[in-house]
């Protein structure tokens, strides 16, 4: 299929699935299972890599910031590049690896198997069925996965601030509060709905346009192009979203 | 005999107009012309079995026949709605569309059982999603069903701890579910044993019998054929080359048929 009509394909499945999101109701069941799965399946990988970069983040400021004898910016700089950026980019990219690639090898798993035919004989539309409660679940998820990273990895910064590099942990504190707004977080939050949003319906494409024929291998290319168009979108997205908030 | 013709004599349960009428339907993948103007009737309440090799169109027939796929040309009439002009896309034709399917259940080759639901789940489905039947009451009905077909033990197993038989049969239960109108079975004895495949066979007979239910099975099983239908029809190379009362049809003994039956390396059926 060429590039031209896989993209619209693309965008028919997305308005598709933009009109089923918000003109019915998701199967609660559904939603829940995969509101679960998608946030609290992710918290054990997210909390780990998050403590690392957080921590990551002190060590890497302070020596760029101890040439000049500006230690103390490093809570100012962990507060904004963590909580305007990094952590939400994270999360979203971590996360969205994770679920996407859940999400696209379910999907296409049951199009192989069949499984999707068979709901639609039993007169049930696999769009609803399936893909909305897919885009609720990680559109929700996602903002509140991006919050938790922000606290995480603040703390993170702050105990390699404190602990590991002798800083004075209440200028760390001042630091964030003056610089770090409630509207940055805030911020944050909206780019993982958004990029959460945008994770869903690449990897519910990638899994739900898989054909019978295409067997195993097919799972496995679906769930390939999820996390790496997942990815790359959220990159992108998230550079365009700062530039038209702090740009 | 000519396939175009009606089954001769009557129907084994005569109940109405014909649950399904194919005219001129014709279906093509690229190149390969799958179904090349095949028309047939299957009478309400009777047992149709469509044999033919591998690859020769029937599972499209099936799909066709619950607008899974839309025939290039042709109309699929169920129940006297036309299925092949109904667009999906719009919402009435939708609503008309599910109307009808709601009237089937579908055995599918691999069984199509959901993976992330337990046995008793899967057969439960269809009956909370289209029934007002309490829980107490479909818990009861799923266990008849899987009684009916020898798994009851297993309604707490999810489909990847059952055997290619044991999915079958329960796929066989979630078809029967909410007692539809119309069975499409996409080889349904095949992965099973032949005792298993001969109980199966007189599920089929049972439930026709009961509750008057019209099977279109599609198969290669010819003790199946023998066994059960009362319509037999051939597909071979997209085409319906015999289609009648399956006394008929053995009486005839269309030279394809033949070779089926007989299982000769040479005929009309070319391998490819």
């Amino acid at each position: 299929m060429g590039l031209i009509s896989k993209l619209i394909e693309f965008v028919r499945f997305t308005l598709l699935a933009l009109r089923l999101q918000f003109t019915t109701l998701p199967p609660r069941d559904i939603l829940v299972t995969q509101t679960v799965d998608a946030g609290w399946g992710s918290l054990g990988l997210l909390t780990m890599l998050t403590i690392f970069a957080g921590l990551n983040l002190s060590v890497q400021s302070y020596g760029s910031f101890e040439r000049f004898g500006g230690q103390d910016l490093l809570g100012m700089f962990a507060g904004i590049g963590g909580v305007r950026e990094l952590y939400p980019v994270m999360a979203a990219v971590v996360c969205g690896a994770r679920i996407g690639a859940n999400l696209a090898a379910s999907l296409a798993n049951m199009k192989i198997s069949e499984q999707i035919e068979a709901l639609e004989v039993m007169a049930i539309d696999p769009m609803r069925h399936l893909v909305a409660p897919r885009l609720w679940a990680v559109t929700l998820s996602l903002p509140l996965l991006c919050g938790y990273a922000d606290v995480i990895g603040l703390g993170a910064s702050y105990v390699g601030a404190v602990w590991q590099l002798g800083l004075d942990g209440g200028s760390f504190i001042t630091q964030v509060k003056e610089q770090v707004q409630l509207s940055d977080l805030l911020t944050g939050m909206f780019k993982g709905l958004v990029m959460g949003w945008l994770i869903a319906v690449i990897s519910c494409f990638h899994g739900y346009t898989v054909a019978k024929r295409d067997g195993a291998e097919g799972v496995g290319i679906a769930t390939n192009l999820a996390i790496v168009h997942g990815a790359v979108m959220c990159i992108v997205v998230n550079l365009l979203l700062s530039w038209m908030i702090y740009g | 005999m000519n396939p175009q013709a009606q089954p001769a004599g009557p129907p084994a349960v005569e109940l109405g107009p014909p649950a399904v009428e194919l005219v001129d339907v014709s279906k093509s993948f690229g190149t390969n012309k799958v179904l090349d103007r095949v028309s047939l009737t299957v009478d309400r309440g009777s047992i149709m079995v469509m044999l033919g090799p591998s690859g020769t169109g029937k599972s499209v027939l099936l799909r066709c026949l619950v607008g899974l796929l839309k025939p290039d040309s042709g109309k699929v009439l169920v129940f006297g709605e036309d299925v092949a002009a109904l667009d999906e896309g719009r919402r009435r034709d939708r609503d008309k569309l599910f109307a009808i399917r709601r009237r089937f259940g579908m055995l599918f080759q691999d069984g199509a059982l959901f993976d992330d639901m337990s046995v008793f789940d899967n057969v439960a489905f269809p009956m909370r999603l289209h029934t007002k039947l309490s829980e107490e009451q479909i818990r009861e009905k799923v266990s008849d069903r899987l009684t009916r077909v020898g798994v009851a033990h297993s309604e707490r197993k999810f489909p990847s701890e059952l055997s290619g038989g044991m999915r079958k049969r329960v796929a066989f239960a979630r078809a029967i579910a909410i007692d539809p109108d119309i069975v499409l079975c996409d080889e349904p004895s095949s992965g099973l044993d032949p005792v298993m495949s001969a109980t199966l066979d007189e599920l089929i007979l049972e439930l026709h019998r009961t509750l008057g239910m019209t099977f279109i099975i599609i198969s290669h099983d010819t003790a199946e054929a023998r066994k059960v239908a009362d319509t037999i029809g051939m597909l071979a190379n997209g085409r319906l080359v015999t289609y009648g009362k399956a006394e008929q049809v053995f009486a005839d003994n269309h030279p394809a048929l033949a070779q089926f039956f007989t299982r000769a390396t040479q005929g009309p059926i070319k391998v490819v």
